[in-house]
Formats: structure tokens, C-alpha cells, sequence
């Protein structure tokens, strides 16, 4: 424990240095942006961003993209509260009580409220990074290819049995990830698979164009559906009382502490966070004491979902870290960059790259406060931008996309794969198929396949390595328990209602 | 008008013709164990199994499930109106290069489709433009594609 306090202030020293302050400045305030502007989300900000930090180093690059992913998760927030428009999907659930708390002239209350409950789930999640990243990272040191394949396994089934999407839909869309992460040359073998005839495929198909497509184009279509009428409530920020918001917001303590509980397990199991706000909303409507009042500017329907979402996305980069599975869509892109920046992520970053994970740890902590601090003063500015109408906003993005498609390999096949991907997306968006686990898959497909094909080589071919030890065994009978988990909840439910009648 | 069962059916053909195509390519490749291990072809056979098995269930559902509608008319129209001039401004890339067809798309969707003063479309078509080629080609290093007309303009 006093070796990672050490290293905690090690990795300070790292952080808190000029350039780096300044690159957590500039990513949170395009963070912000990119959280407030509808269609342009966490997922598809750090991914456009992603090939400008090719020349960075790998420090600057991920406290610039996490910083960004902190802004993102605060500027959500903003527009829920101010103009009823979630401006993340993780932030729907803050519209339900935030709105009405700032239409009844209480908006500075409500932006507190929101702001301090997600800086106290932000650091709830780098708290928990902190004490167990490395003590997870030391345990996983001991895995085999048989345990890691048992590990990806369970992050797979955990999205089919508690993503609560139908599972027929999440097992299509992860496959559908595993399928184009297999594209292109075969690591193991060189050979070359799916490129469907098509020469340039063999490079592969990015998992940042994936994105931008299916969360960028896919949520632009999503939004002028409903032309946006903007109707936006005062947005002057009154100092005093946000100090006195965030003085008092110890006094839900119980609500604060239970959102941060179900938004760091959410994280960590891939739930991500708009599953995490969304349960907080729900659990908080049932037990509070106040909820009656839910639905029509309650405090702590602010406060759940807030707490649970910031908790989430921080928490979200334990198991990235760890054990290389991230437990987001936007902590999926970051390790895709990782991979790119020629880190390997998983346990032996603990060692060989301790700079790196300590100084971004630490960053966490400073990004999160730089976050806060940004989001109270820019309020009023990032108000207005929201004034500008949406059909201006909406090809400005569109062409921001492309360029970013178009920038990530100098390719315009990426750009009519994008496109692709933009109506695949819309699609999805529409009839609730979840899209993070074709991220998920599409960035660790491949490293689940290549810890399958090691296991085989190690048995000779039998599957009886994946039950060969008390660990591995575990795993695997808590994937398989999580995969048959809609079943036993429906035919729970069934009794449940029979018996009710009878 | 749309129903959520046309777009449930669309969707779970796409898809499906996905995973038909994936289990044929994957089939060519060789699947199953060899001397040499598992083969390359095993994982995306099982994952187009999976995406093809997971669509069938899909569109079966789509035809048990009650109908509901999932874009109005004037929904539709304006999912049109957004989708298809940004298809035209991808399709114009590789000719009249990016940054005419960011200035032409501008044009077109601020002052054709929303009757916005040519003079503000205009101006924001080429803040636009100048942004992205100081931000790319000055700041950054990176080509973007000037197209045919580029070309044959000599850039």
C-alpha cells in the first residue's frame, strides 16, 4: 500500500508539470465541447482526436485523451440540465430531474449538484484505481493464455446477461466486432481472411473509423429526427450558490456513496456508464426517502445518476489498465490508441511502464478537478453555443467526421466504410441493438483469439484447459452462469407472475 | 413512414447476409484444427455462425413482436435530408476533392435547404475550409485528399 502511495507521487511529479497542466486545459475544454454539441460524443471525440497524439508521447497522449473523456462526462451534464438534450447517452437519465430542477429557476443548484456529485464519482473510481489497478495487475501476472481467454469470455457473457439489451442483439453485435476485427492479415498465422476481395482490406478495418461512423453519424441521424428546439433556461452561474450546493451535498451521503458503489461495479464489470446512471436512477427512485418527489427536480435523482456515471467512466480504466479489457466504449478506444502508441495494456504495463500508468492515475485525480473547475466557468459560453441552430451544427460535424475518418490512415476507403458503418449505427441506435460491444470486440477480438489459439496449442487441441485449474474453472463457470442469466431472470419473472395469480 | 419491423427486418438482413458472407470466407480460409494449431479461418467461422444464428432470431422476433412505428413521415424526410447530401459530399471526394465539396456541401445545406443568406453560408463555408487546412496541412502534416480537380489544377 505504501509502494503505491509512492508511486502515486511519482506519478504526480509526472502530471503536474506545465505542458502536461496545459494539454489537461485544452482536452478538457474540447471535451466539454464535444460533450455538449448532440452527435459528437465521448466514444467519437477521443477517436478523432487519436490520430493527432501519433507523435506524442504516450503520457501526453493519454492524459490529453482522458482529459478529454473527464470534459466529455461534465459537459454531458450541461445541456441535460440546461436544455433538456442529454448531451451523452450515459447523461439521459440527469434530463429526468435536472430539467425540471432548472426550469423552476433553480439551474445553478441543479449544474451544482450534478457538477460536485460527478467529481465525488470521479474520484471514488480513481481512488479505487489506485488501491487495486496494481494489486489486480500482480494477480494477473500469474495468468496463462487459458485464463486470459476465461477472463475476455467473461467480459463478453457479462454484456449478454447484464447489458439489458435483447441478447439475440448483443450477441450480433459483438460477433460482428469479432468478425471485422479479424479482417485482414492473421497475426498467428499470416495468412489473409475476410478481406472479401477487396486489396486494401488486407490492412484491416479501424476501430476508430467503426466508431466515428457508428457514433458519430449514427447519433447525427438519431438527432435531426427530432429537430431540435432549443429552449434553454437562464444559464447565469451564481457563485454563492454553488458553494453553498456543494457544501451540502454531504448531506446525501448515503446517496452519494451507493451511486458510487453502483457506478464503480458497473465500470469495472463492462457495464460502462449509461447502464451505471441509468440502474443509479432506477435504485435511487425505489429506496429515497424523497421519492415521491422523482421526476420533478429532486436533488438526489440529480445526484444518483451523476455519481454513478463519473464513477463508471473513471472506474471503467481499471480493468483497461490491469488487464487489457476496457470497461467502455471510450475506454475501448483509448486502448485501441494505446496499442497504437506501442504499449502493450495489461498487467506488464505495471512494470515496464510505470511512468506512464502512474502519471496517468495521478492525472485522473488533476483532470478531474481541472474538469470541475472548467465546466463552472464555461458554462455560460458552452450555453450559447448551444444556441447556434442545430442545421448549421450538424454538416459541420459531418465533415469534422470525415476528415477524422479520412485522417486515421490517409484512406478514403475508410471514409465509405464510415458512411457504412453511420447507417449501421443509425440502425442499431434505433432499434436498441447495444453498439459498445462491437467496440469492445472489434479492439480485443483479436487478443481473445490469440489467447484461444495459445491455450489449444498448449492442450494439443482439447478444450479441457479451459477447466484445468480452480481459477480458469471460475472464470469460465462465472461467464457461463452470466450468459444464462436473461434466461433465469425470464423464467424468475414467469414464476413470480404465476404465483401472483394463483 | 416507417415501422419498427420493416427497420427490424432490414437490419436483420444486413446483418445476416454479413454473417453468410463472413462463414464463406472463412470456410475458404480453412477452419477447424490442423497440424499447425487452430486455424485461421476458426474464430471468424464461429463468429459469422454467431452473427448469422443471432440475425435469424432477430427477424423472427420482428415478426412476433407488436408493431410500433419507428420514424413518422416528416422524421424520415428529415433523415433524408441530412443523410443524402452528405452521401453526395462523400461521393464528390475523390473528384472534386475535400475542400470544394465541404464548400459546395455547405452551400448547399445552409443556403439551399434552409434558405440561409449566401453571404453567411459563404463565410462559414470558407472559416471552415481555412480551418481544416491550417489545422491539417500547416499544423499537422496530413494530405488531405484534393481529388481530381486538385489534380488536374496542379495542387
Amino acid at each position: 500500500m505504501e509502494n503505491n502511495v509512492s508511486e502515486l507521487m511519482q506519478g504526480f511529479a509526472i502530471a503536474l508539470t506545465l505542458p502536461h497542466l496545459g494539454l489537461m486545459v485544452v482536452g478538457v475544454l474540447i471535451g466539454i465541447l464535444v460533450g455538449v454539441l448532440p452527435g459528437l460524443g465521448a466514444p467519437n471525440g477521443v477517436s478523432l482526436l487519436l490520430p493527432l497524439t501519433f507523435g506524442m508521447q504516450p503520457v501526453s497522449a493519454i492524459i490529453l485523451l482522458s482529459s478529454m473523456y473527464w470534459g466529455a462526462l461534465f459537459g454531458g451534464s450541461v445541456t441535460s440540465i440546461l436544455f433538456n438534450i442529454p448531451g451523452e447517452p450515459s447523461s439521459v437519465a440527469t434530463t429526468f430531474d435536472g430539467y425540471p430542477m432548472a426550469r423552476d429557476g433553480r439551474a445553478t443548484t441543479a449544474l451544482a449538484t450534478a457538477f460536485g456529485s460527478a467529481a465525488f464519482g470521479a474520484l471514488s473510481g480513481v481512488v479505487l484505481i489506485t488501491l487495486l489497478a496494481s494489486w489486480v495487475a500482480s494477480v494477473a501476472l500469474q495468468f496463462g493464455p487459458a485464463e486470459y481467454f476465461a477472463v475476455y469470455f467473461l467480459a463478453f457473457s457479462s454484456f449478454i446477461g447484464m447489458g439489458g439489451a435483447r441478447p439475440s442483439k448483443t450477441v450480433v453485435s459483438l460477433a460482428i466486432g469479432f468478425a471485422l476485427a479479424a479482417v485482414g492479415i492473421d497475426t498467428v498465422s499470416g495468412n489473409v481472411r475476410l478481406t472479401m476481395g477487396v486489396d486494401e482490406l488486407v490492412k484491416g478495418v479501424s476501430f476508430v473509423v467503426a466508431v466515428m461512423g457508428l457514433f458519430g453519424i449514427g447519433e447525427l441521424m438519431i438527432a435531426v429526427e427530432d429537430e431540435m428546439k432549443v429552449k434553454g433556461v437562464n444559464s447565469k452561474v451564481e457563485w454563492r450558490e454553488v458553494v453553498r450546493t456543494i457544501v451540502h451535498l454531504p448531506r446525501h451521503g448515503w446517496a452519494l456513496l451507493r451511486s458510487a458503489a453502483i457506478g464503480c461495479w458497473m465500470g469495472i464489470t463492462p457495464g460502462g456508464p449509461t447502464a451505471a446512471s441509468f440502474m443509479s436512477y432506477a435504485i435511487a427512485r425505489r429506496v429515497s426517502p424523497r421519492r415521491d418527489n422523482f421526476g420533478r427536480g429532486e436533488q438526489e435523482g440529480i445526484i444518483a445518476p451523476e455519481t454513478a456515471d463519473h464513477a463508471a467512466g473513471t472506474s471503467a480504466l481499471l480493468p483497461m489498465l490491469s488487464l487489457g479489457i476496457p470497461g467502455s466504449a471510450t475506454a475501448a478506444v483509448m486502448m485501441g490508441g494505446l496499442m497504437i502508441w506501442g504499449l502493450n495494456p495489461g498487467p506488464m504495463l505495471f512494470i515496464e511502464q510505470k511512468d506512464f500508468v502512474w502519471g496517468l492515475i495521478a492525472s485522473m485525480y488533476l483532470g478531474n478537478v481541472v474538469s470541475l473547475v472548467l465546466v463552472l466557468l464555461t458554462v455560460p459560453i458552452f450555453a450559447a453555443m448551444m444556441r447556434v441552430p442545430f442545421f448549421i451544427i450538424a454538416p459541420l460535424i459531418f465533415i469534422v467526421i470525415t476528415v477524422g475518418a479520412y485522417s486515421v490512415s490517409n484512406s478514403y476507403l475508410d471514409v465509405l466504410l464510415m458512411m457504412g458503418f453511420g447507417v449501421l449505427g443509425f440502425l442499431f441506435k434505433k432499434l436498441d441493438y447495444p453498439v459498445a460491444p462491437l467496440v469492445l470486440a472489434m479492439v480485443i477480438g483479436d487478443k481473445a483469439e490469440d489467447a484461444f489459439r495459445q491455450s489449444m496449442l498448449l492442450s494439443n487441441g482439447s478444450l479441457g484447459i479451459f477447466f484445468s485449474n480452480g481459477l480458469v474453472s471460475t472464470v469460465m463457470a462465472l461467464g457461463f452462469a452470466f450468459l444464462l442469466l436473461p434466461l433465469i431472470a425470464r423464467l424468475w419473472s414467469r414464476r413470480r407472475t404465476a404465483l401472483g395469480r394463483a | 413512414m416507417v415501422t419498427r419491423r420493416q427497420f427490424e427486418i432490414l437490419t436483420g438482413l444486413i446483418t445476416g447476409a454479413f454473417g453468410i458472407a463472413v462463414i464463406v470466407s472463412s470456410i475458404q480460409v480453412g477452419s477447424g484444427w490442423s497440424s499447425a494449431g487452430v486455424e485461421s479461418g476458426t474464430f471468424p467461422l464461429l463468429a459469422g455462425v454467431l452473427i448469422l444464428g443471432g440475425s435469424i432470431v432477430n427477424l423472427a422476433r420482428a415478426f412476433v413482436d407488436p408493431p410500433a412505428l419507428a420514424l413518422r413521415a416528416d422524421e424520415l424526410r428529415r433523415v433524408a435530408l441530412l443523410f443524402l447530401p452528405a452521401l453526395a459530399f462523400v461521393a464528390a471526394i475523390p473528384f472534386a476533392g475535400l475542400y470544394v465539396a465541404s464548400v459546395f456541401y455547405l452551400l448547399w445545406a445552409l443556403s439551399v435547404q434552409r434558405r440561409m443568406p449566401y453571404w453567411r453560408s459563404g463565410l462559414i463555408a470558407l472559416v471552415t475550409v481555412l480551418t481544416l487546412y491550417w489545422l491539417f496541412e500547416q499544423a499537422f502534416e496530413v494530405e488531405l485528399p484534393h481529388g481530381w480537380l486538385g489534380a488536374a489544377l496542379g495542387f
